[in-house]
Parts: C-alpha cells; structure tokens; sequence
C-alpha cells in the first residue's frame, strides 16, 4: 500500500452495502492489510447475478461489474468462505486469531448463531475490537430490524427535511447519506478502540447503531423541538436568513447553477455581474440584508435573467471572480470536465479483469508525505483464497479439498 | 474508567462546521480540545436555531451540539504575537485541525516543521491547490459540485440540497477520520503528517454518488422522485398517518412483503413475473389498500417482522419519544448556557452499552478558557495583561 498511518493493522472486514465495505476500503487507503470475508455461496447486494442498472456491459460474471460495487471496495483482499460450513468456521477463526479490527455488518443476533458473536471472538483472539454496525444496533426493540442507508435518513428526521416545499413528499428523492458518513464513523471508532487497547492492553467490543451514528449530525433538527417546541420545515434551497440562496436555471436545458451572496461585500459583487449595482448603493433597500430577506423574489428573477444566459460552469466562474458563491450544479459527466479535479489528478484510473481499465473517483483525503494508491481495484470473489489460507498454513491439497466441500468458492451460480 | 482518548490534544483553528464537527467526536470520547477563536466567536456560533428566537453567541444549536466539551481560547492570529500564541499551542498538542481559507491555512500550517510539533489537517473546499482553491463556497454550493443536488431533483425541476449544515458535517467527519488514522500513524511511526480534505473530493470520492455509475453503464441517474415505478416497491409511500419509505424491490424482500400483506398471488402473478416494470399500478391495487388501513409504526413492526426493509418517516417531534431512542438513552440531557436541554449521545458505544468511554460535556462560553490556558502555556500575568491590552486576546 502507498500509505503507511495504519500499516501493521490487520482488517477483516464482514459487510456488505456500502458503509461497512468503504470504511475498510479507507483503511486499505492507510495501508491497513484489509480482507473481505466475501458471503459465499450467497452472494451480496452489490454483487446481482443478473444484469442490472449498474452493471457495465460486456463480458464475464455479472457479479463482477457491478458499479455500487466497486465503489465500496478498494484496497483488500478477499476470501469467499461459506462459515456455516466445519472449515469455513476454522478458516475464519484463524483469520480472526492474529486481526487488530473485525467489523461485521448482520442483523442482530446472526453472527452469535453462526459462533462469532463477541464472547466467541474474544476467546479466539483477546486483543481484537470486533464492531458491529447493525442498522438500529444491537439492544433495544429495533434491534433486529433490517435497513438500508434510506431507512436512517427517514427515521434520523433528515428525510423531513429534504424535498421541494411545494411539492408532493412522496417526490422526494430517496438518500443514501448515512451510508457515506456511516462509513467514517465505523473507522474513528476502530481507531478509537485501538488507542484504548493501548492503555487496556485488552480487546474491545463496539455497538454501533449507524441510526445513532447519523442522529447527531442534524442537530437542528433535535434543537427546534426542543429549544422552540417547532418542527423543522421543508426549505428546498432556500436559507431564511440569506437573500440570495438558490439555484438558478442556465442557457442549457434542465442545468442549473447554485449562487449565494451571504455579506454585503458578496452582495456588491453579485450586483456588479447582474447589472444591477444601484442595489448595492446605500439608498437602496436591497443593499442590507434585511432589506434583502424582503425581496428575494425579485432578486432571484434579476439573477436568473444572468444565469440564464450563461452555461454554468462559466457563470460560475464569472460570478466567483467577483466574489460571490457560485456552483454548477454538476452531472457526472461534469465530473470529468472538472479543470480543478483533473489539476489535483483526483480521478484514477483502475484495471481490473471485467470491467478492463475504467476511470473511477479518487479519494477522500491526502495525506504528506505519503501517497494513496489504488494498489488493489475492486478484488474479484475469493481473488485471493490461495494467497490467504497459504499464509494461514493450509497446504495445496488442503485448499483443494475446501473447494470440493464447498468451503471456500471463486464463483457464484446464477 | 478513564476515556480513550484521555491524553491527546487537538487543536481546532477555523470558522465552519466542518472543523467543529470533525473535533467534536474527539472532545467527547476523552481528547482534550481546543477551539481557537476570533473575538466575534466562530461562524458557528451564530448558526440559528436559538433558544426563544433570541440570538445569543453562547446558544446557537449547533455551537451547543457540536462545541461539546471544549476548550475556548480567543486569539487574534493576523499579527506576530497572535502567531506565538498559536505556536505555543501547538507544541501542546498532538494534531491541529485548520479549516480556514487556503491562504491562511498555509501561513499558520508554514510555522508547523519539525519533530516537536504535531500532525494537522486542512480543510477546505476544493484543496490548497488548483484554479479553483481561492473560490468562496457554502455548504450548499460544495454539495452541488458532487452529483449529490442533481439527483436529488425531478427532471427539469431545481436541484435540491441535503439539509441545512449536513454537507459540512460530512466534511468535517470525513477528516475526523483521516485524522484519527495519522494520529495513530504518528504514534507508531512518529512520523508526522500533513493530512488534507478538499470537501468537494471528500463528498464526490464517497459512494452515493453517480459518477461511478455512469462511467460503468453510460447511464445517468434516474431523476424521477421518490417512487421507482420500474423497479417497486422502493421509495416513499403514503399511509394512513404519513409516510413510510420502503427498499423491497428486490429478492427476497419483494416476496416477502408480498406474503405480509397477504398477497402471495402476486409472486404467481404473469404481470409481475414477466412485465414487473410496466405493472406498477396493477401492483398498487395491492398493496395501496394494506398503506391506507395501517399507520406507519404498525406498517414498520409488522412489515420488519416479515424481514421486509421498511422505515416510518418521522420528524423532530417523534425523535425523543422514538422507542428505539429511549430504549438506548440516544439522547441525553444536558446543562449548559441555555439551561436544560437534549443533544444526540454516543454515536457507538465501546465495551456494549451506558459505559463511561462517551461523556457529554457543555459547550464553552466564548474565551472561557483564554486565561487559564495562556498560563499553561508558560505566559506570566503581566504577559496576558500585555496581550489583552493589545487585543492579541479576549
């Protein structure tokens, strides 16, 4: 691995979906050794074995160019083990017998069943922080609940808040966000159990309710209630305290730019750029903010007719130069077109035996004086069966006789 | 018990969310930390909602939820004697958290070299280099940059945001993050590092997001609302006292919300079976009825109970009553400038359940700890006096 702040840390990583996998797939980026333990001979939600809308066209296991996942999984190993199976379970107790971090995604309950719940792993291996992060935890009445990243953003009161004022609610669009913050909130509290090993010098078990690790990141929502007894409403784009704030149409159909001017030194320059400068002059009752906050329809016509004019990406530029918060509101074909990501080499370019090489998004940090490296794409199922169970001591013969039993498995039927 | 981050030291020097969001989970697992301020206070202090509506720079929300436990100190840092101050600082601790301007981050980062001085991050929103690092952005205009605004729209309808404030957060734990694993790093390798986040590549880089998929497939996602009609049922559905959100459009949870609604016909069902994508509104006569007669905490029991992925769609009011939320104490009471009031608790928990390793402390009062901290770091009284004359310090 190019980056060495979690080097020596061995990861098994037992999830699936997206917060758990991308957690390790970070730590991978850090240079942890990071192994998959991929579901066999079930295969996981992001790996369909029949096309779908994210599987790349072409040759090969459907199951091995599934976009969602590849995005969750960089930088590990894998081994597809069956651990209901005699030697699967062995497998896995070895894997875990000599690990820093085991981070396992079932419902509550399951992994206990299948004789890893912590009392079971804490015998194996005394020094290891087992997390697990089922959806609503593991005590109390939900706790056996199944969920997705949308069902967290409806129960945390964040679905509430989102789509138009408007409109019809059920036109909300659904949201994956916990799964993106899920997945950093899994590593700060690996590396925080790992820090306490330091002092303890004994291993940790973690509960982590990823509705719990999402909640506190919306704190308005909670304070509204219970500062001012109110519930939150639906604000679309708008901010109440802030004229300009919204999102405006541009030359090309159906694309959008975001401006905002939150100060009067923001408001001057928009002013200057729309043809309208004797709204930033004292006499006008648009130069204050309070006299904004009263006419932002008229405002949002009068920077539409400008944005209306331009393709977004230059009116952004334009508006930026003059000190004004401005965005596209970027597609991801944008994405690509990006002069700032491409001068920062942010995207990588990734080869991998289905998919062939493939432009995939960079990563979520930097780090000096190390260098990130996409040192292992997306792994292929039990890519790395042999290289693992030779390191654990089984033999050749030993590894073939896995395969037979159905132990360990390369392929999923369809 | 102590905390396990008891004996560590972050300093956090900026004026967003991001930076006290990303230093808030180290504050309340044990980290010693320590907001560097301005005299007016830090943006977030001035982030509605506050108590009774009345503004106050020790009482707005997200100051009280995300400032937990800290220290604060106000240093004027634009001259050379605000920069000792910073400099001493930074010798105390163990990492330095700037989320600031690209300018001023790489003048105070510049003082930061050598082994006696701790590993930092930056954040920002485009990075410290490029054509775009001087660029003035928001929590919203960030968001828009990542694919995030414009699949959260209709077509030919505006782009939406996220809620108010959360990009941010996303940003600033993001780092916490990062900076957790070079905090570890320095610990084993004493090398120290220089971590940075550039909110847009944090955000875009993460997985919801439709880059990846397009380059995949070519296809651009979906901009059709909350309801897939080709693929159901996922989305937001209507019942008889508000909204539940399901994801049963696949196996097996698509047979299995069929058998709970007392309809197993459906899984035998030709139009189901073969032309599933084009029957949509035959499937509603199914299920629509069984949404309308139940409301949605009976509809999340009983469809769970048959494995079905099925939320309720709840607002602020139903949070502290949740049965979940109570059962698990995720919220908890505390004291601070505004009097009594909830925040979120642990956002996991070590050891199971109620120990001692998350602790919830008040947030500080603006330049709460000026004094007391610029003796720690070895200023005699007549200094501080220099330093407050000169408004070096408030």
């Amino acid at each position: 691995m190019g980056n060495a702040s979690l080097e020596g840390l061995k990861i098994i990583e037992m999830t699936e979906a997206w917060a758990g996998p991308v957690c390790a797939s970070l730590m991978g980026d850090m240079g942890a050794d990071v192994i998959k333990v991929e579901s066999f001979p079930r295969h996981s939600l992001t790996r369909p074995t029949s096309p779908r809308y994210a599987t790349m066209p072409g040759d090969g296991p459907v199951y091995e160019r599934d976009a969602l996942h590849h995005q969750g999984n960089r930088n590990k190993r894998n081994i597809a083990i069956d651990i209901r199976t005699e030697s699967g379970n062995q497998i896995l107790k070895k894997l875990l017998s000599d690990a820093d971090v085991f981070i396992e995604g079932y419902a509550a309950g399951k992994i206990e069943k299948l004789g890893f719940g912590w009392k079971d792993v804490q015998k194996i291996n005394p020094n290891i922080t087992m997390i697990s992060i089922a959806g609503w935890g593991l005590e109390g009445p939900y706790k056996k609940m199944v969920t997705l990243g949308a069902g967290l953003d409806a129960t945390t009161g964040h679905l509430s808040l989102r789509g138009y004022p408007e409109g019809d609610f059920v036109d909300t669009h659904p949201n994956f966000h916990s799964d993106a913050t899920g997945s950093s909130t899994i590593f700060f509290a690996a590396l925080t159990a790992l820090l306490q090993r330091q002092k303890s010098k004994t291993g940790t078990f973690i509960d982590l309710s990823q509705w719990e690790g999402l909640v506190w990141q919306f704190p308005t929502i909670l304070a509204e209630w219970t500062m001012n007894q109110r519930i939150p409403e639906r604000l679309g784009n708008d901010d109440p305290h802030i004229v300009p704030h919204g999102v405006y149409r541009t030359i090309d159909d159906d694309k959008w730019i975001v401006v905002a001017a939150e100060d009067d030194q923001q408001w001057e320059g928009l002013c200057k750029i729309i043809d309208r400068i004797e709204w930033s002059e004292i006499s006008h009752k648009y130069s204050s903010i309070v006299g904004r906050i009263k006419g932002r329809e008229e405002i949002d016509n009068a920077i539409e007719s400008f944005t209306k004019q331009y393709e977004g990406f230059n009116a952004a530029e334009i508006l930026q130069n003059n000190n004004v918060i401005a965005s596209p509101v970027v597609t991801p074909p944008d994405v690509l077109l990006s002069s700032q990501l491409h001068d920062r080499s942010w995207h990588q370019t990734i080869t991998h035996k289905w998919t062939g090489p493939v432009m995939v998004g960079g990563f979520l940090w930097d780090v000096e004086p190390d260098s990130l490296s996409w040192d292992i794409p997306t792994a292929l199922v039990g890519q790395h069966n042999e290289e693992i169970l030779i390191e654990l001591g089984y033999d050749e013969k030993k590894i073939s006789e896995f395969y037979t039993n159905g132990s360990i498995g390369n392929h999923y039927e369809n | 018990m102590t905390q396990p981050l008891n004996g560590m030291c972050v300093v956090e020097i900026g004026d967003s969310i991001a930076g006290s969001a990303c230093t808030k989970t180290f504050s309340d697992y044990g980290a010693r930390v320590i907001k560097v301020e301005p005299f007016s206070g830090n943006k977030i202090r001035r982030m509605p909602p506050f108590k009774g509506d009345i503004p106050d720079i020790n009482g707005g929300a997200y100051h009280l939820a995300f400032d937990t436990g800290k220290e604060s100190i106000i240093v004027d840092y634009s001259s050379n004697s605000g920069l000792e101050v910073l400099d001493r600082l930074y010798q105390l601790s163990d990492l330095v958290i700037f989320d600031t301007t690209v300018e001023k981050t790489k003048k105070l980062r510049s003082m930061i070299n050598g082994v006696k001085y701790p590993s930092t991050v930056s954040i920002t929103p485009h990075g410290m280099s490029g054509p775009f690092q001087d660029r003035r952005e928001n929590d919203m205009s960030i968001l828009a940059w990542t694919t995030r605004m414009y699949r959260n729209s209709m077509e030919n309808m505006s782009p939406l945001r996220n809620a108010p404030g959360s990009t941010l957060v996303q940003i600033g734990h993001t780092a916490a993050a990062v900076a957790v694993g070079i905090y570890w790093g320095h610990q084993h390798d004493q090398i120290r590092r220089d971590a940075e986040v550039a909110g847009v590549e944090a955000i875009l880089g993460n997985v919801d997001t439709g880059f990846v998929s397009w380059i995949f497939t070519g296809n651009l996602p979906e901009r059709i609302g909350g309801q897939l009609k080709t693929r159901y049922p996922t989305g937001i559905y209507p019942c008889k006292d508000g909204y539940v959100i399901l994801s049963a459009n696949e196996e097996p949870w698509f047979s299995r919300l069929c058998h709970a609604i007392g309809h197993p016909e459906i899984l035998e069902d030709e139009r189901f079976t073969k032309d599933r994508e084009n029957n949509w509104h035959a499937f509603m006569e199914y299920l629509g009825p069984y949404l309308d007669q139940h409301d949605k905490n009976y509809i999340f029991t009983h469809l769970q109970e048959h494995g079905v992925m099925v939320a309720p769609v709840l607002n602020a009011s139903d949070l502290l009553d949740d049965p979940q939320a109570k059962a698990r104490k995720s919220f908890v009471k505390i004291d601070s400038a505004i009097g009594e009031h909830f925040l979120a608790g642990a956002p996991f928990h070590l050891n199971k359940m109620n120990d001692k390793s998350f602790k919830l402390e008040s947030a500080p009062k603006l330049g709460e700890h000026t004094n007391t901290l610029l003796k720690e770091l070895d200023y005699s009284k007549e200094e501080i006096i220099a330093l407050f004359r000169a408004k070096i310090i408030g």
